[in-house]
């Protein structure tokens, strides 16, 4: 973890391991989509047009390499290390994100609906999504990739628990 | 719920939508190709005759939207019926009215009509889909029905008296009014400013619509160049920018008055349209103070109220258009606890903040000392320079701006340079804390603090925060929730 202590505390639970598969997997599919826009670019546009074409018949295909190795190799296990959620008897709380960071904290009263999303993807990697939802457009606290009961139950007791603490809903 | 008989608007209401053609401006993109193909060109009947014609269909839609509309006010719902052919009803339950609003424009004052606006905004969904318009009633019929649906839903346990008795009673306190002076900080206001501008490029549309032959011969204005003429031009035009915005926020705030009354607050203002807007005390979450930067030379300052689920607030939350900073302090004390002073931002964000503001100029000049050496565009690295060194005061005027404090039961954050705005909220109001910190705020040890709140625009952040204040200020400012962000 960073040499740098976190301006708060990290929840304590991680996302379920099959969000590196996820992650790895669409990275592979925007690195496909990005090369075969390349191989065209390439093929299509020669040298002879003139102007910056020259430069960037060699420097998009290095660009293109290079993201392929960071959304590939790099930022799924950067993420998995990063992300981590929790709910406690008060709130729910997550961190997100691999080089700079989010972490958000709803309060349990405050929780105005909660949402239970399956991706396409995620149905395949047997994940899901929760979103819990307030007044606030800001304030919508997502925990990504949980194993799909586990979100499910997360998303029926934080419904429950929300209903039953309530306050002035705002 | 018990069928009510349907109100009607006022019959008056369709020489003013005759006039405006309210609804007939619907058909004008119909009407286009139909003129284009009888032929513009006909002489002087043809116009007549289409003057008459339009007139005559904008009579004939103004009758029947006026004829098929009719509302009803019961003891739990709101009920408006419209449609020309297909009919729609909405009901809007009463408890759901978040505000209602009576405004009278030019017109409908000369027929002594007023156009009532009930606001069922849904949480933070916004749009004209969530507001039931009522055009076109009687001075007397809106202040009843304002009222009603007012008192209605303040106490829905007692039952209503007799319709159309309730009289307005008289303020319980003045919070503000407005002093003609004010218009003269006008000026320093960019929205203000927009509006002789947005005058300025109507007329220029209009003069493109009138073709070539009408339009005067704007070539021989050309001047023989020189600075003097062009120095002057500029001198008046600015000038007359001013003057537009003196007159621009003359008529929107002419006579503004800021009252309390029972539970709510009610701005009055406006010089052609006067505008009446209820605010809900209790839903009030804060205010915020906001200073440009000729408004902070002229030590002047608005105000927005923030209230959880208005719609169009950024209209109707204005406690204060225009005044004197200390005026407008003294308004929102009333309405917010004092934070108490804000405190600075460590000099790690003066550091963040300096470098931000001069990245770009350096960028510039790293592609300037490349086309300098590359092809002796020398020019592209003076502004680099420029930019570069324009980006300190810039910088150091961002971070100056920056603040936040927490006090008992209110908290403040304060940041922006161009517009400085400073928002103080109740502790109640935060639903929600985010913190973020990127790669490099980490390194500097500083982190975002953004409080979600259901007000306003959602988030308000206190930015470049040292990290290791986060979790105080957090559970300062906030409900004994925010103790989950302090290490365990």
């Amino acid at each position: 973890m960073p040499a740098v202590a976190s301006p708060v505390r990290d929840p304590a639970w991680q996302v379920s391991r099959g969000a590196v598969g996820l992650w790895v997997t669409e990275g592979i599919i925007g690195a496909v989509v990005l090369a075969i826009g390349a191989a065209a670019f390439l093929l299509f546009v020669p040298a002879s047009v003139g102007g910056p074409v020259p430069f960037l018949r060699w420097a998009i295909p290095i660009l293109v390499a290079v993201d392929a190795v960071v959304t590939v190799g790099v930022r799924p296990r950067l993420r998995y290390r990063v992300h981590r959620w929790e709910v406690t008897d008060e709130a729910v709380y997550t961190l997100t994100g691999w080089l700079s960071r989010t972490w958000t904290l709803v309060p349990i009263s405050r929780i105005q609906t909660v949402d239970v999303t399956r991706g396409v993807m995620q149905q395949l990697f047997g994940l899901a999504s929760v979103a819990v939802l307030t007044a606030s457009s800001e304030g919508t606290v997502r925990v990504p990739h949980l194993e799909a009961d586990v979100a499910q139950r997360v998303a029926d007791d934080l419904a429950r628990r929300a209903a039953q603490v309530r306050d002035q809903a705002t | 719920m018990t069928e009510l008989p349907g109100r009607r608007t006022s019959p008056r209401i369709l020489l003013v939508h005759t006039v405006t053609f309210r609804q007939a401006r619907q058909f004008v993109p119909a009407l286009i190709p139909l003129v284009a193909v009888t032929g513009f060109g006909g002489g002087r009947t043809t116009i007549i005759l289409l003057a008459v014609g339009i007139t005559l269909l904008s009579l004939l839609t103004a009758t029947l939207t006026w004829w098929r509309f009719s509302y009803a006010d019961g003891s739990s719902a709101v009920v408006v019926t419209r449609g020309l052919l297909s009919r729609s009803v909405r009901t809007v339950p009463t408890d759901r009215i978040r505000g209602v609003e009576v405004e009278t424009p030019l017109l409908h004052r000369l027929f002594g009509l007023v156009r009532v606006r009930i606001d069922a905004a849904a949480g933070a969904v916004s749009g004209n889909d969530e507001e039931l318009v009522v055009d076109g009633v009687p001075r007397d019929e809106g202040d009843r029905l304002r009222t009603a649906v007012l008192s209605r839903r303040a106490a829905p346990a007692t039952e209503p008296g007799v319709d159309g008795v309730v009289a307005p009673e008289p303020p319980d306190e003045e919070f503000a009014r407005f002093d003609n002076r004010w218009l003269l900080y006008a000026p320093l206001v960019g929205s203000y400013l927009a509006i002789p501008a947005a005058a300025v490029g109507a007329g220029f549309r209009l003069l493109d619509e009138l073709g070539h032959n009408v339009r005067p011969e704007l070539k021989r204005l050309d001047l023989g160049g020189g600075w003097v003429p062009a120095v002057s031009i500029a001198g008046v035009l600015l000038l007359l920018l001013a003057v537009g915005a003196v007159i621009g926020a003359a008529l929107v705030n002419w006579g503004f008055t800021l009252d309390r009354r029972g539970g709510s607050l009610i701005a009055v203002r406006g010089l052609l349209t006067r505008r009446h807007t209820e605010l809900e005390i209790d839903r009030i979450r804060g205010g915020t103070v906001s200073e440009g930067l000729g408004m902070r030379w002229m030590r002047a300052a608005r105000i927005n109220a923030l209230v959880t689920g208005l719609g169009d607030a950024a209209r109707r939350g204005q406690l204060l258009p225009l005044g004197p900073r200390a005026s407008a302090w003294a308004l929102i004390r009333r309405l917010v606890d004092d934070p108490g002073p804000l405190v600075a931002h460590p000099p790690a964000a003066r550091r963040r903040s300096i470098v931000r503001a001069v990245a770009t100029g350096l960028l510039v000049s790293g592609v300037g000392i490349a086309a300098t050496v590359a092809a002796g565009w020398w020019w592209i690295l003076a502004a680099g320079i420029g930019l570069t060194v324009l980006g300190v005061p810039l910088g150091l005027g961002r971070y100056a701006s920056l603040g936040h404090a927490a006090g008992p039961r209110s908290f403040s954050v304060r940041s922006g340079w161009l517009v400085r705005e400073q928002v103080i909220l109740q502790r109640r109001a935060v639903v929600g804390w985010r913190v973020r910190q990127s790669f490099f705020q980490r390194r500097a040890g500083l982190a975002t603090v953004v409080a979600c709140v259901g007000a306003g625009t959602g988030g308000y952040a206190a930015v470049d925060l040292a990290a290791a204040d986060v979790a105080s200020f957090t559970a300062a400012a906030s409900e004994p929730w925010a103790a989950e962000f302090a290490h365990r």
